[in-house]
Formats: structure tokens, sequence, C-alpha cells
């Protein structure tokens, strides 16, 4: 009896699984259909896609080209490249940033850069299609062709943040 | 309770005894070492957490964390060292813990210290042809040395032991083999799709049935603990994450909390409620992938997917709020990155009823299913015994009757607010490993359940000094991650950077239980084995 | 109501008026070996494109989308690529037999297709003991598994074709001897006239309870022959990698993916023609009017209907369960499906006496 009790007992078992793979059968597929999707579901705003430097409409960007990301960086993916350039207003020699390039092909997306930019100079864009067909492409430079110093201004900083 | 008093009694060849809570730091001579252990061993101390080796410059000296089931929350950290830098020596404890074997071969791999008495002192990680230990402050990293490997490893060096005789004066090498020569030794890995990762296991078959296995790590070996060697300790987090990738917040959390409580941080409650919920969503990600992953083993893929879906409801919620998804990248010395996501609180609250429903149909789909049944009961037998000695903690020691859940038994963050019980269970069979992972779930959506509402106002960090310098001293933390019991040693010189830091990671001695549990069961439990087991094999290869 | 064999007829009163004996079977040949390859190669496609599908909608997935609407040119693309593949010539196998076995076992999948009644007078062979010889050529395909696995000189290959030894044998049992018990209710082996049979009502219904624990083991045993869903063990892709076809390369793969296939459509047509009645149409008795209806549908989707409905059942199962382990395998066939088989057979005796 217990032989017959077995076998009906587990075609009832193996049907309540079947039952739930149908359930499923019928239910909205969760499949993200990339290429198609793009542009209309946007990333969460938090996600670290790839490091960018925000410029303003005069092309401003707030890098003093201090070197805290570079040192922090584990990795070595930030090379920070300054020139020294005569000031404006003082007229003394001053170090202004040159060049800003970010390796995304070694960066490991940790945030000790933008965590520790004393000037929020650098953060993260949520652009994450970082692929190309040779490894040296994956080398960006940061800041803008032309692009300077933005003035010190506080209340330019409060709105950006 | 166990008091600076009885382990000075215990011990009275040790040098000194200290104590700094419940952990006690004592070191003992070599000659006596090996007595010290046995002593330890027979005063109830029946669970080796680690062995770390440790270069100090002018000695070679190794650490063993060792705890009682009985109290877990006392630790001893016996320390025992050696002067002779070319052929360095010490004895082997292998006989007293199972554990021991695999832990001294990983320190002979780094140190060179050879343990008398352990005949299996084969490289662990690096390749059997490798010169030089990586990890002694004198080793030379030059390329021509070590130059970069264009050929295979050599399997027959995997196959002899060299052994060295204890009673001559001169130390010649005996060779032994692991296998006999006419065993039918099958391969499975390093690239094969049920090793969880690049593991390497040497199987012996006779027909379907297993006579014996032998598992070799170190292919995706990145010398994470050599690399932190000359990190800051926030650059030593990011690599954290990338340990046991399953539980990487876990894992990120105790290197905090061991450098915080270096520091003497106040952390805010605010940070600690974050870290406790962010770490038990992971700890329900990490079960809900080992479910998927079992269930693949023996076969059911739809299920495997099944678990990924739900999986994903968390990997989102990560998303929004700390902005990585595996590597959610989230706490840091003082507090969290960042605030919660506005969001994260209505999300968090969503996913717990949808959780709780899915549970219910992953049940109905693979619990009862008599096939599966009938390949979990009875296969896979780890006695509550076998479970201490060989330091399978998590959810394996507990369906096995060992109650380790160090949430429990020395609450970190909030636990100790939040109301759950350790599920335990006492069969110690495949299918208590499985089933005991949904229970997991059930609880940790209960602790989660009860924070979610209660999160405090306040800062979310506490402001540390820009070059974080931990003062001197050892430091210690161990976290409950979703394997078991994920443990930081940090030996600090009051640098910026730790002079030695060592992980203990679960997953190791969990494939340590697969060469103990899978003699006599055929292949395809030697598969179920592994999922059920759940090890995940970067955290090895730390 | 539209057959075939008007179609079929028609041509062979075509071709003689033309020709004589010996040229018309000729051309007829030719022409039926035309079409069963193409009908084979076609069904293929669609039903590794058709599986590829439901399993993605079990799984909460999509399938394939890219290649035509609704992915319905994946196939055809792999089938491009599976024959660009370089096929890998390996150092250490037994070069003859590990090219045979391939062509083993697509050849006695193909013999079996040919014996399967898609409509009246659209079948290749049809002689009077068209189940038993149903049942020999399939088991052929056992040996080119068991070759594949042996000539690959690889220890994953050769547990593989083992396991699959042990297991096509076992289950041919109760696969025949569920067989056995339609044809003591048709009385005769012969699949057309054991689908003519059908047209007063399917087997499944005629022959009450020992034809649906028939159907049930047979779908089953049939299954396991397969070599697919709960008892893939000879593939056992998470234990033996791709079991007995590792070492496979290619199109010479491709034979037996091809074959793989076109064996889960063979064990639902034999379940339809067998239980289902066929490409007969549903028939009531007394309900002439539904009846009617019935007919107006034609046989050749009656029968694809049947079969299709008999192969989503088998990737449900397939997609739903976990793999069984050899013991369990065995036990399942010698300890439950064996003894229920042998009882039934005697139920279906007793069946017989009283109602026919």
């Amino acid at each position: 009896m217990n032989y017959i009790k077995d076998i009906l007992l587990g075609i009832w078992h193996l049907m309540q699984g079947m039952y739930i793979s149908l359930l499923n059968l019928l239910r909205k597929k969760v499949t993200e259909q990339y290429p198609e999707n793009r542009g209309k579901v946007f990333p969460y705003e938090r996600m670290r896609g790839s490091l960018a430097m925000p410029h303003n409409e005069q092309n401003r960007h707030r890098c003093t080209a201090c070197g805290i990301c570079e040192m922090n960086c584990p990795n070595g993916t930030i090379e920070v490249i300054s020139k020294k350039e005569p000031d404006e207003v003082t007229g003394k020699e001053k170090r202004v940033l040159d060049r800003y390039l970010y390796d995304v092909g070694s960066c490991t997306f940790c945030s000790l850069c933008t965590v520790s930019c004393p000037q929020d100079a650098i953060e993260w864009s949520n652009d994450f299609e970082h692929a190309v067909f040779t490894r040296g492409k994956l080398l960006y430079q940061l800041n803008r062709e032309g692009s300077s110093l933005a003035k010190k201004e506080k209340t330019e900083k409060a709105e950006t943040v | 309770m166990i008091t600076l008093e009885k382990i000075q009694s215990l011990l009275p060849f040790a040098n000194a005894v200290e104590n700094k809570g419940d952990i006690f730091t004592t070191a003992i001579p070599a000659d006596n070492f090996l007595e010290a252990a046995t002593i330890l061993k027979d005063g109830g101390f029946d669970y080796l957490r680690d062995i770390v080796g440790i270069d100090n410059g002018e000695s070679l000296g190794v650490v063993l964390s060792i705890s009682s089931t009985e109290h877990p929350e006392a630790i001893v950290m016996l320390k025992t060292l050696t002067v002779d830098r070319e052929n360095p020596r010490l004895a082997s404890v292998k006989d007293l813990w199972l554990s021991a074997a695999l832990y001294e071969r990983e320190v002979h791999d780094f140190f060179g210290i050879r343990f008398e008495g352990n005949p299996d002192m084969r490289r662990l990680f690096l390749r059997q042809d490798w010169k030089g230990f990586p990890l002694r402050k004198d080793y030379d990293d030059n390329l021509e040395i070590n130059p970069i490997p264009t050929e295979n490893e050599d399997l027959d060096a995997l196959e002899n032991l060299p052994e060295i005789d204890v009673n001559s004066e001169k130390s010649f090498e005996k060779q032994h083999s692991i296998f006999e020569k006419e065993e039918y030794v099958v391969n499975f890995g390093p690239q094969h799709p049920a090793t969880h990762g690049v593991l390497h296991l040497r199987v012996s078959l006779e027909g379907e049935v297993i006579k014996k296995i032998d598992p070799n790590f170190g292919y995706i070996h990145r010398g994470i603990e050599k690399i932190s060697e000359v990190y800051t300790y926030p650059q030593i987090l990011h690599l954290t994450d990338r340990l046991d990738y399953l539980s990487g917040t876990i894992n990120r959390h105790a290197v905090c909390l061991a450098v915080e409580r270096g520091l003497e941080l106040e952390v805010p409650e605010r940070a600690h409620y974050i870290r406790t919920i962010i770490d038990e969503l992971t700890r329900i990600a990490s079960h809900l992938l080992g479910w998927g992953c079992m269930c693949m083993d023996m076969g059911a893929i739809t299920a495997f997917v099944y678990g990924m879906r739900d999986r994903e409801k968390i990997m989102d919620i990560f998303e929004e709020t700390c902005g990585g998804r595996l590597m959610a990248n989230y706490s840091t010395i003082g507090g969290v990155m960042m605030d919660l996501h506005p969001n994260f609180q209505r999300k968090v609250r969503e996913f717990i009823p949808y959780m709780r429903k899915m549970l219910k149909e992953h049940h109905l789909l693979f619990t009862g299913n008599p096939i599966a049944r009938g390949r979990m009961n009875g296969v896979g037998k780890l006695s509550r015994e076998d479970a201490v000695s060989l330091g399978a903690t998590g959810p394996v020691g507990r369906a096995s009757g060992w109650s380790n859940d160090t949430r429990k038994k020395e609450p970190y963050a909030v636990y100790a607010k939040a109301d759950f019980s350790e599920i335990l269970r006492e069969g110690g069979m495949t299918f208590d490993r499985y089933i005991i992972r949904l229970d997991e779930i059930e609880e940790s959506l209960k602790i989660v359940e009860q924070l979610i509402d209660n999160i405090p106002e306040g800062s979310y960090s506490a402001k540390t000094k820009a070059i974080i310098k931990l003062p001197e001293g050892e430091y210690f933390q161990r976290v409950e991650n979703a394997r078991g019991e994920f443990c930081v040693f940090i030996d600090s010189r009051g640098d910026k950077y730790p002079y030695r830091i060592h992980f203990r990671s679960p997953s190791m001695t969990l494939v340590n239980v697969l060469k103990h549990i899978t003699p006599g069961t055929k292949i395809a439990d030697l598969i179920m084995l592994g999922g059920s087991l759940d090890y995940v094999i970067p955290c090895i290869d730390r | 109501m539209f057959h075939f064999k008007q179609l079929t007829e028609w041509l062979d009163a075509f071709l003689r008026q033309y020709l004589n004996e010996g040229w018309t079977l000729f051309v007829e040949f030719l022409l039926v070996g035309a079409v069963i390859l193409t009908v084979y190669a076609v069904l293929a496609l669609l039903l590794i494109w058709t599986e590829r599908k439901i399993c993605a909608f079990f799984q909460c997935r999509l399938g394939p989308t890219r290649v035509g609407p609704f992915g319905l040119l994946q196939s055809v693309a792999d089938v491009i690529k599976i024959l660009l593949k370089e096929i890998i010539r390996l150092n250490h196998v037994d070069q003859r037999l590990f090219r045979i076995a391939g062509f083993l076992v697509i050849i006695a999948s193909l013999c079996t297709f040919g014996a399967i009644p898609f409509d009246k007078g659209l079948h290749a062979i049809d002689f009077n003991i068209g189940v038993f010889y149903l049942l020999a050529v399939s088991s052929l395909g056992v040996v080119g598994i068991l070759l594949a696995g042996w000539s690959s000189n690889s220890k994953y290959t050769m547990i593989g074709a083992m396991r699959s030894g042990a297991q096509l044998i076992s289950y041919e049992l109760s696969c025949g001897l569920s067989l056995m018990t339609i044809v003591i209710l048709s009385g005769t082996m012969q699949l057309s006239q054991i689908v003519e049979m059908q047209s007063t009502g399917w087997f499944i219904f005629k022959g009450g309870i020992p034809a649906i624990i028939a159907f049930v083991v047979y779908l089953i045993a049939g299954h396991a022959e397969t070599n697919r869903g709960p008892f893939d063990l000879p593939e056992a892709e998470s234990e033996l990698t791709a079991g007995y076809h590792t070492e496979y390369s290619g199109i010479q793969f491709g034979f037996f993916y091809l074959a793989e296939y076109l064996n889960m459509f063979i064990i639902a047509a034999i379940a339809a023609t067998m239980f289902l009645g066929g490409w007969m149409p549903l028939h009531v008795t007394g309900w002439d009017g539904l009846n009617q209806v019935m007919d107006y549908i034609p046989p050749v989707v009656w029968f694809f209907g049947k079969t299709f409905f008999c192969i989503f059942i088998a990737l449900w199962v397939r997609w739903s369960f976990p793999r069984l382990r050899i013991d369990q395998l065995l036990k399942l066939e010698w300890k439950i499906l064996m003894p229920i088989s042998f009882v039934n057979i005697i139920l279906m005796a007793v069946w017989v006496l009283l109602f026919n």
C-alpha cells in the first residue's frame, strides 16, 4: 500500500512543480530588451557608469589639479597632468589642469576619487557603454579642450551639487 | 565563561596572556607549541578558526585562532614563531583539527614554513614550480625568478607529496603520491560548468562512485593580501567586495568594523542600521543564488532562473542606493558612502511580501519534488563533530546542528536589536543544507522588516581623517557572511598601510568539507554536494 | 475531407502512365527520400526554435528575438553557423568509429521517422509489423551513442556513454510494454490500421484506465529514451559537460543535436498515433454536428497538433524537474514503470475481454 501511496504522493508533488512553471509561463517576462529600450529605461542616477568632469556653459570645470584623486586611486586609473600658467588677476605662476586622463579599462569604480575630491570637480555619470575595439580607446580625457578653472563662487557649487 | 586566569592556568609555559575584550592573545615558544595546542583542544577549544602566517622581519610566525563551541564569544590567539628563516619548521596541528592541514598548506605556500608531521606540503595556491614565498617581506618579485608561465602546470607535480623525515637530521625527501597508478582519475575543472568558478577537483572514480577527491586551488588567485600591504585602509575596502563577491557588502562591513575598532571611531546609529539592512539583503541575494545554483547543479535550470529573477530585485535596490550592483561599494570607514536613496525604504517594503510569496513558490517547485528529495535525502552526511573540526561555519555548520551564527554569538552592528532566530537543523544531510538557506532567507526578511521602519535620523557617516593610520596592534573582527564566519585579521604597525592583513575564507573550509563527505557518493552527488556547500572560489583564491 | 492519399495516389497513377513498374518505384523512392529528408530537417529547425522559445517562456525570458520576426530564423542562422564551423580533428580518437557514430544516431532516427503515418497515405513505410519495426529501429541509436562515447577516448564521454547504455536499454522495456498494451487493444501492429481503428474514438478513451496508464508510462519511458529532460544523464551538462558528445564539433555535433530533437518529435508522434488517434479528428459518437466540424480540420493539422501537444508536455517536464541520479533512474524503471506496465498489460487483456 505504501508503494502506491508513495507513487501517488510523488506525482502530486511533481504536478505542483509543473503548476509553478506553468504559472511562470503565463507571467510577464522579465527580460530587458537592451538596445531596443535604450533611452527609454533610465539607469539609476547613482549608478557608477564612468567618471566625468562636469563643465558649465563657459566651458569651465572645477578641477584645481591638486592630484588627491590620483593619489587615492588604487589602480592608477587617473592621471592628472598639470601645467604652470600665470594667474589672470595676480600674474603669479599657478598650477592649472592641462589634461585629466581617465583609463576606464583599469577602473574598479570604488568611488575613492569622487569622495575625496575637495572641489567636487569629478562625479559619476551614467554612461555605461564602454565597449570599444582596442584597449587604448578606453583612455579618456575628461577635461574638454580649452576649458579652464571656474572662478571660485560658492553659489555655483551649491547649485550643481 | 572563559577568563584570563583559566587560560593562564591551562598554559603555564605561555610567555604572557593578554586580553582585549574576549580575545586572549598568548605567545608560546615553538617547542611547546604542539603541547599548548593539544591542551587547548582537550580543554574544549574544538574549533580552529584559522592559521595566519606573519613575517616579523627577523622571524616567521603563525597565529592560531581557536574558539570553543561552548563559549564562542571567546577567541584564543595562539602565537608562535621560529627564527630560522632558511629552513623554518613548526609542529603540525593537523591531528587535532581536521581543518588544520589545509591552513598549514596555505601558510607554507606563502611563508615557506614547513609543518612537521603534515605530509601534504604541496603549494596550495601557487604553481608547484614557483620560487620564493610571496608574503614574506623580503620576497623578490623579479620577473626573471618567476617568469610568466607559458605552459600548463604539470599535473604530475601535483601528484607528489614531498615528505620530510623528522627523525633524521638531514631532510631527505620521500615521494608519496595522492592517487594510485591504476586509479581512474577524472579532472573536474578548472573549466567545468559546475565547479562554481575555477576550482580544480581531481576525482578518483570506481564506475560512478567516487573514491577520493583532491581539490586544487589558485587559478584566480589575485594576491589580495599582498596587494593590501601597500594599500591604505580605504583602498583595501574596494578589494573586499571582490573576495566573496556574493556577500561583498558583508566582507566590507567586517574590514570597516575592524578599522573602526582600531581608531575607536564612533559610528552613527543610522549607519549601523543601514549596514545591517544592506547586509541582510546581500544575504538574501546570496542564498537565492545559492539555492538556484544548487538546483541547477541537480539539473533544474528553471529554478536557477527564478532565483536570479528574485535576486535581480535586490540588485536593483542596491543599484539605486549604492550605485553598484554586485560590487555595492557602500560601507566606508566611519559609516556608509552616501545616504539612503529616498526610494530605498519603499522598495524594500515592497520586496518583503514579494519575496515571501516567491519563497512559497520555490518550495512548491523544488522542495517537495520527489526527484530532488530522493537525491538529497541520505547523501553527504556531515556530523556535528566533523563540522566543528573542519571549521564548516555558516549554513553548512548550522545544518549539522552546530550553533555558530556570529550575529547571535557576538552581535555587531544592530543585530542585537533585531528579533530573529538562528536556524538549526540536526540531520547534517544535503537536504538540511538545502532547506536551511530558504529558512534563512525568511529570517533575514524578518530582520529587514523590523529595521526598515526604524532607521534613525542623523548623519550617515562619521568624519574621519584624510589619512587613516591605525594604531599599533592586532585587530580582529568576525562577521557572518552568507557562507559562514568571515574574519579579518589586521596586524598594524602604526602605519597607514597594514603590516599584514588576513581574511578568513569560509569557502576554503567548505571545499575541505567536500573532500570529506564525497567518498562513496556518485558523480552526480559530487556536483550536488558542491552546490549544497555553496562555496565561492574567489573567496578561497584571495 | 482532404487526405494526402489522393495526392500520392494521383502521383502514382501519373507516373505509371509514362514509366514501367521499376522506374515508377525508383522515382517514387527518390521523391519519398527527398521529402522525408526535407521534412526531417525543417521539423528539426522548427523544434529547436520551439524548444528555445517555450523554455524561455517557462523561465520568464523571451528567448530568441533577434533573427527574423520572433526569432523565427534563429535556428536557420544556427544551422549556417554549425555548417561553417571547423570540424576539429582530434588526435587520440578512433577516427573511423568517431565519424560513424553521428551517422548511426541520425540513421536510426530517420528510419523511425519514415514509419510515422502523417496522414492517410502519407507515410514512407507501412507494413504489418509497424510497431515492432518502430521499436527495433529506434533502439539502434544507442549503438551510435555508445560508439561516440567510446571512440572519443575521453573520460567524460565514456561515463556518458555507459550511462546512456544502461538507461536506453532499460527504458526500451517499458516503452515496448506500453505500446504492447495498445496492440492488445487494437489487435494489429500495422500503424495505418491502428489509426483507422481510432475513427470511432481514440484509444486513450476507448481503452479506459489501462490505456491512460499506458499513455503516461509511454510518455515517461519515451522521454527517457530521448535523453532529455530529467533523464538527460548521458549528457548531464552540470556533471559531464556534454556527456557522450563532448568531443564533437561542427556538423558532427550537429548530427547528435538534430537527432535529439527529432527523437523528441518521433516519440511524441508515436504517442499521438498510438494513443491519440494519429491524424484522426476527434469524434464523439452521437454528436454528429461536432464530428462534422472536426472533419473540416485537415488530418495533417490534427496529427501535428497532437504531436506538439505531446512535445509541449515533454518540454514542460524537462524545464520543471531536476535530473535523476543513475540509481534513481534505474529504480524508476525496474521498480515502478516495469511492474506497472506488466500489471497494465493484464488489465488491458481483461478490459478487452470484458468490453470488446
